[in-house]
């Protein structure tokens, strides 16, 4: 399987956002996210780059939506914790595909990498929103659902189409969902309907 | 079948890392809990291993694909490089996984032609996502102690 250029892409957001973070020529962007120093982004850099072992990423952050307002998400973090993560043209977003800042909806589930800021705002590279990547094992097969076996919990994968992909054996992702076999494990990489038992299915891995 | 070397600082070995959740979680997750070693945290940068303890082994069985690893229990620190990314990260043991007998002989390949094979660490969140996307699921990297 080939990795998709996603890759190459977060990699020129995370640039881009730390050259709107630092660059002085970048005021908008720097303004909007609370104008950071490039001290302050020199800062930020230095901790990842010193991120030990089993520490809690500063850089990283999941939860909750509890309110979209313009470019800033506030999220309840599974902890407790509350964070403000702000999007911009620049960031990557996921919701089952890539998706645009109008499909963050109150109550979905995210998770955000970026850079925080002196003011606790994480100005964030990428955000997936309700991302999940399940380990499986096959119930039954549908032609619109899959029902799935996950650490004795059922869950129904939804099968979006145009979306739902399936890579057998490591082959490349095709749309033929056609192999898929009661009684095999799968990897699912999908997006949960919030509050609920379902998730659509973005990528499926089993055996043929 | 690729054989990795157990890994060591003299031996580093390449395979497929996939991502997984722990700790307080929404969704799916929500029932994951603090994994194998009862400290695992999504946020944190953690990872599964296959031989974290001989129940652990018994469950994954790496060597069902021709994979012989050191036993490395909770807490012991891996460097990981993304073969994708060129991003290195350093990961301790907080759970047991993947199920790599699951997976004998997959391969992933970067778009920039390293290739990988067999699934040898599962990574939190956090730490995947500093060497590919999440939406990717699985990535090449490199591992050593």
């Amino acid at each position: 399987m080939s990795e998709s250029s996603s890759d190459k892409l977060l990699g020129r957001r995370r640039f881009l956002t730390r050259a709107v973070l630092g660059g002085g020529a970048a005021i908008v962007g720097a303004t909007a996210l609370g104008a950071l120093t490039p001290q302050a982004a020199q800062a930020a850099a230095q901790r990842t780059a010193s991120l030990g072992p089993g520490q809690v990423d500063p850089n990283f952050a999941e939860g909750r939506i509890v309110s979209v307002n313009g470019g800033m998400l506030m999220v309840s973090g599974s902890d407790g914790t509350l964070h403000r993560i702000a999007v911009t043209n620049g960031t990557s977003l996921w919701k089952l595909r890539p998706t645009t800042l109008d499909q963050a909806k109150v109550g979905d589930g995210l998770y955000a990498r970026g850079v925080r800021l002196p003011d606790g705002v994480l100005a964030a590279d990428a955000v997936w929103f309700n991302i999940v990547n399940l380990e499986t094992h096959i119930v039954a097969v549908g032609s619109k659902a899959l029902q799935l076996d996950h650490r004795g919990q059922r869950i129904v994968g939804n099968v979006v189409p145009g979306t739902t992909a399936a890579v057998y054996n490591g082959t490349p992702a095709v749309s033929d969902l056609s192999l898929i076999q009661v009684g095999r494990h799968a990897q699912v990489i999908g997006a949960w309907r919030p509050d609920t038992n379902q998730v659509d299915i973005a990528t499926i891995h089993t055996a043929a | 079948m690729a054989n990795a070397q157990p890994p060591s600082p003299a031996t580093p070995m390449t395979c497929e890392a996939s991502w997984f959740c722990c700790g307080t979680a929404w969704g799916p997750c929500g029932g994951a809990g603090g994994g194998a070693c009862g400290n695992c945290n999504s946020g944190s940068m953690q990872c599964a291993w296959p031989n974290a303890s001989q129940a652990c082994f018994d469950e994954t069985r790496p060597d069902e694909c021709g994979q012989s690893l050191l036993r490395w229990g909770c807490g012991h620190t891996f460097y990981v490089g993304g073969l994708c990314n060129g991003a290195n990260i350093t990961v301790s043991i907080a759970d047991c996984g993947p199920h790599t007998n699951y997976w004998c002989g997959e391969r992933t390949c970067c778009g920039n032609g390293k290739c990988a094979t067999d699934r040898l660490i599962d990574l939190t969140p956090a730490a995947f996502s500093h060497v590919s996307s999440l939406s990717n699921g699985l990535t090449a990297v490199s591992v050593h102690s």
